[in-house]
């Protein structure tokens, strides 16, 4: 009898997979499905849902691979991340990166890791070694990018270390463990709750991650202006390696997308110009191979990217996913929503400091709005930490289901 | 993806082949053997700095 219980729920729990991969798969190529997909992009939620601290789902990604599976088996949700913590901060540590702030060791054990910028003067790459970096990025980043943001990597030249040592040992091999991690806990969703594995594969815009990881964003505004050529061709020798990148790590069976995370490239951080001349012409090459390699791709476009929507739209139908974070999502879906899914909309704000009732108000403007004919996912404009109240995400979830039927 | 964008060392690789195959003695064996695991290997380190920039 156990044996055939099993096997009845392993049965269902197939068919459910089944149901909604075929759900959050027709929408993202902006077809009707049978009813509104639910992808959260949950994060230290999940560690408020399962009963850890920020603290427990950064530093043990045990601990935030089970807070994902306990909130995926309690939420109707088709697809969600395997851990959209993401940053295992044990694996930083063991690098000696400096530059994450911890919980519980550089921030209170429950607020979320932090990304700390360096000031202009001590950016991790100096003005006048753009040429190093274009000559070969990889032989930069490993000899020169990465003794600076390692508290442990010595520097070329220097004597070498013990410490410098184990950081490739043991950041090599918990990087490997971690990665090879997701396979079995994407296996668990499946079999647990019946729940897709919603992303697969890293996608950053050359500009982007010129100014996150680089330059520092002050330092390159400077450059901007005082080296631009040098900026855009920075920006052309790292578009190889991020197509690549991002393809390694792409879904074999081409059903769920890499996905890109825009913050920086646009208006007013950057001015329409620098969009137009420099940081679309660096990224929409990368977009239009990963979709000739038969990939879609999800534009998590955090921020507001409104002047930006016209040259999105210039993009192959159903290539890309795009997801509203700070835009009004009505106009996002005049402007794109007869070429692609949109996603998200749900102000964070709200989840956090709404009524469900609010939530659900919400959330039918924004169904009656842009879902009509299909192609629309439901999800919260930015990545949910545990600001989000439980009630309301259970609002969202149980209001979508209900009234997102076709 | 354009000529401008053609680089000394190639996306996925640190160490190219054919430097290492200059380090090493006649191969008498199977040398794309050799060849095919320099190249996996190398591919780890890649992906293991490229990560460090790009996921964390």
């Amino acid at each position: 009898m156990k044996k055939n219980k099993r096997y009845n729920v392993s049965k269902n729990m197939q068919k459910l997979y089944a149901e909604r991969l075929k759900r959050y798969v027709t929408a993202m190529r902006n077809e009707k499905p049978d009813k509104i997909p639910i992808r959260p992009f949950v994060a230290e939620f999940t560690a408020k849902y399962a009963g850890y601290t920020c603290q427990e789902v950064a530093h043990d990604y045990k601990k935030a691979f089970d807070a994902a599976r306990k909130c995926a088996a309690d939420f109707d949700w088709d697809a969600v991340v395997g851990n959209m913590v993401y940053v295992w901060t044990g694996l930083t540590q063991a690098i000696g990166l400096k530059y994450y702030a911890v919980p519980g060791i550089d921030v209170p054990p429950d607020t979320g890791f932090q990304y700390r910028e360096p000031p202009e003067d001590q950016a991790f790459m100096r003005p006048d070694e753009y040429d190093q970096l274009i000559e070969d990025p990889t032989d930069f980043l490993f000899n020169v990018w990465l003794p600076r943001v390692s508290n442990d990597v010595t520097q070329m030249g220097q004597t070498s270390s013990y410490r410098s040592n184990l950081s490739f040992l043991k950041g090599g091999m918990a990087m490997m463990q971690y990665f090879s991690d997701f396979g079995p806990q994407n296996a668990l969703l499946r079999s647990e709750s019946g729940t897709v594995s919603a992303i697969s594969g890293i996608l950053k815009a050359p500009f982007d991650i010129l100014a996150d990881k680089l330059r520092g964003y002050i330092g390159l505004a400077m450059d901007l202006f005082e080296r631009p050529k040098k900026v855009l061709a920075a920006c052309e020798a790292l578009m190889p390696h991020l197509l690549h990148v991002a393809l390694s790590g792409a879904d074999p069976e081409k059903n769920v997308p890499i996905t890109i995370w825009m913050h920086r490239g646009c208006v007013p951080f950057i001015s329409k110009n620098h969009f137009e001349n420099l940081y679309w012409p660096t990224l929409k090459p990368i977009i239009e191979q990963i979709w000739a390699n038969g990939h879609q791709v999800l534009f998590y476009a955090e921020g507001k990217w409104a002047a930006h929507l016209d040259a999105f739209a210039k993009l192959p139908e159903k290539s890309i996913i795009y997801h509203v974070d700070q835009d009004d999502i009505f106009e996002v879906h005049k402007i794109l929503g007869h070429k692609f899914c949109i996603s998200g909309g749900i102000p964070n704000f709200l989840l956090g400091y709404g009524t469900p009732q609010e939530v659900r108000d919400y959330c039918k403007k924004v169904i009656d709005g842009v879902a009509r004919d299909g192609g629309y996912i439901m999800d919260a404009s930015a990545i949910i930490q545990n600001d989000a109240k439980i009630e309301n995400i259970k609002a969202m979830t149980e209001f979508t289901r209900d009234y997102g039927v076709y | 993806m354009s000529e401008k964008n053609k680089q000394k060392v190639e996306p996925g690789v640190c160490i190219p082949w054919e430097q290492k195959l200059k380090e090493l003695p006649e191969i008498s064996g199977d040398k794309e053997l050799v060849k095919r695991i320099w190249k996996e290997n190398d591919q780890l380190a890649y992906t293991y700095i490229w990560h460090c920039l790009l996921s964390f």
